[in-house]
């Protein structure tokens, strides 16, 4: 019997650039009967490989609504990110997962969603994005609040051009000062005062937000003084990781591990950990 | 505990030439590197794995080289179950495809005759992580194959304080049976159906106990509880509570800044378990994944591939290590992560004690609590002035 750090081979059957150092990958599960049987919830993460690199860990940014495959988003930072962003569609990698909790989407019909996120942290809130447009029906006002560097550093670009011709989504884009090119048409500015301007209603609603550790702690006080409750404010957390599963030892903050705990947690359950993350 | 058995000096030199005969691997305390040297058994020569006179559990061929006595064994009983490097699977590139080739999780049959009480303890407690929603194959299939005896310890020095942690030196948590020295050989119970099984399929070694064995096997277990429990007085419940509540305190500092990071502390343990996974190749296009023993103590232990790091210094470090053992644990699995073995303290180059700093975190607990207590029996006090 295989053990349980024996990752499922997948192939990468699409490849998107979406920044200079960052790169999509659709992956499809070799084994029909796993991937017959795969299921997973928005938010959740995996441990993907590069035989001879090793594992790495990453959410899966594709919804749960579409079957068939799952994809994620990578930025070149260390040494198996590295490795995978030379992968081609064609090629294989591994998966194990899923692995954490998710977000509580199913407790969300009928409320008001806004999405917020900075750079690399729209790969988990896209897939929380598309698993709630699936479902358009079930849910209020969408509002997405988008920032990054520079427009060369804004992921998914296709998707933002598609959110931004549907008349039931509002997508504000923003890029930090000095990041914006002559054609720029959406915001200039941090993530934070953008949020702020935007004022989405805290009436019957809840926040998704991710992305570098500064934009969430700087746009937490923001929201909680728009009037989102500590409970109604989610977010991702990060930490490395080497199981995913509870054992490795590294990814917990205080008693509690981002593995088996998270990744998705609400401001107020970050509010009651250590400050160490 | 069932009946007690006797086994013999001579009767255990059978026992293991039997379980050899069968296949079965038997692991006990040993002369560090290898067999002793007839006649030389005292004598061992340095190797490269030990040095003079260094114990260590290793598998043995014959009962004359189990040193069931005093002595503690350099590394603990982890080794055996989670290795300091383990094959997970392998690979193999075949163009842009993979072949993976399992790595069994089923294992040989094996006794572990003379274990410390306070390392078999330790792999129950770490039992509970190994299985926590998920269950780790590799840990759980080596736990299966094994039979544990421990040995009833005599303590080895002023390190020892297994009691402060809920262990004792005779305790059989962990283990199958117990050994427990008496003339001529040990008095043997068992404490499992799997130790009681053990006892009968090999029932022709084990005889009725002579008649004051008894009394004598009694008087040394309790003369060890006696005399460990000077050892390291706290109380493990009031250094958890202080722990948990404490994360942000200026006593941190105070442990961590002699600290080193070395990990040293971490590798000896018997209970730190924390791991890393890595691709190891093996030519082009081939290789194996592995499971290593890893450190909290490390650096670059928690570091982002950004560069973040949410454990950035050495105190914050040796604060995961304390509040992981003495906090997170018990909380989340009932268990304090230590069985006082003292491994930690024998090794650390630095000096750090953990039995002082136990001690100490006991103390500023108390000493914090009095405070408060003070200053709110003044505060009631003024108020009464007011009034």
């Amino acid at each position: 019997m295989a053990n349980l750090y024996q990752p499922q081979l997948a192939t990468v059957t699409e490849v998107v650039d979406e920044t200079v150092d960052t790169r999509t990958f659709r992956l499809e599960f070799r084994d029909e009967a796993f991937a017959r049987d795969f299921t997973f919830r928005a938010g959740q993460f995996g441990e993907y490989s590069v035989f001879g690199a090793g594992e790495s860990t990453f959410c899966i940014a594709s919804p749960p609504t579409r079957d068939g495959y799952i994809e994620c988003t990578v930025k070149a930072a260390g040494k198996v990110t590295a490795e995978l962003r030379e992968l081609n569609a064609g090629d294989t990698m591994g998966f194990r997962g899923p692995y954490g909790n998710w977000f509580p989407v199913d407790e969300w019909t009928g409320k008001d969603i806004v999405f917020i996120a900075g750079g690399i942290g729209l790969a988990p809130v896209r897939c929380v994005i598309w698993n709630v447009l699936d479902r358009r029906d079930e849910f209020g006002k969408v509002t997405i609040v988008y920032g990054a560097r520079s427009v060369g550093d804004l992921v998914y670009k296709r998707e933002l051009e598609e959110w931004a011709a549907r008349d039931d989504v509002t997508l504000v884009t923003t890029v930090d000062p000095g990041g914006e090119t002559p054609e720029w048409a959406g915001k200039v500015g941090f993530v934070t005062p953008v949020v702020e301007a935007t004022a989405p209603s805290a009436e019957n609603a809840v926040a998704v937000l991710c992305g570098p550790p500064i934009v969430v702690k700087l746009t937490l006080p923001v929201l909680a003084q728009l009037g989102f409750a500590p409970e109604a404010v989610f977010t991702t957390l990060e930490n490395r990781m080497k199981c995913g599963v509870g054992k490795c030892g590294r990814c917990n903050i205080g008693p509690v591990y981002v593995c088996k705990d998270g990744p998705v947690f609400t401001a107020a359950q970050l509010k009651a950990l250590p400050q160490e993350f | 505990m069932s009946e007690t058995r006797f086994l013999s000096r001579e009767a255990l030199k059978a026992l293991v030439a039997e379980l050899v005969a069968s296949h079965t691997a038997v692991v006990g305390p040993a002369a560090a590197g290898g067999p002793a040297i007839p006649g030389l058994e005292d004598r061992q020569p340095p190797t490269h794995k030990g040095i003079f006179g260094a114990l260590e559990y290793r598998e043995v061929h014959d009962a004359d080289e189990l040193r069931l006595g005093p002595g503690m064994p350099r590394l603990s009983l982890k080794q055996f179950f989670l290795p300091q490097s383990e094959d997970l699977f392998s690979w193999k590139q075949r163009g842009a495809d993979v072949e993976i080739t399992e790595t069994p999780t089923r294992f040989n049959a094996r006794v572990i005759l003379g274990a410390k009480p306070c390392d078999a303890a330790a792999l129950e407690i770490v039992d509970e992580v190994m299985n926590w929603e998920y269950a780790d194959e590799p840990w759980n299939g080596r736990r299966a194959a094994s039979t544990i005896f421990s040995l009833a310890c005599g303590v080895e020095d002023l390190h020892c304080f297994c009691p402060s942690v809920g262990v004792t030196p005779d305790s059989t948590k962990g283990a199958d049976g117990l050994f427990t020295p008496v003339d001529g050989g040990w008095l043997v119970e068992a404490s499992t159906d799997k130790g009681r099984a053990f006892l009968e399929a090999h029932a022709a070694h084990f005889a009725e106990p002579p008649s004051d064995a008894g009394e004598e096997g009694a008087a040394f277990r309790a003369g060890a509880l006696e005399n460990v429990s000077e050892n390291v007085k706290i109380d493990a419940v009031r250094v958890r509570d202080w722990v948990d509540g404490h994360f942000e305190d200026p006593f941190w500092a105070t442990l961590g800044i002699r600290c080193n990071g070395c990990g040293a502390c971490t590798m000896v343990c018997p209970t730190c378990h924390c791991f890393d996974i890595v691709d190891e190749e093996e030519g082009v296009g081939r290789g194996t994944r592995r499971r290593c023993w890893d450190t909290c103590q490390a650096s670059k232990f928690t570091a982002h591939a950004s560069g973040h790091n949410p454990r950035g210094d050495q105190i914050a470090r040796y604060r995961q290590r304390i509040t992981h053992k003495f906090a997170i644990y018990p909380i989340k699995f009932g268990e304090v992560l230590c069985t006082g073995c003292g491994r930690c303290v024998r090794t650390c180059q630095m000096g750090q004690n953990i039995g002082e700093i136990l001690v100490a975190i006991d103390a500023y607990a108390q000493e914090r609590a009095g405070d408060a207590a003070a200053a709110d029996a003044v505060a009631v006090g003024d108020e009464k002035g007011e009034a």
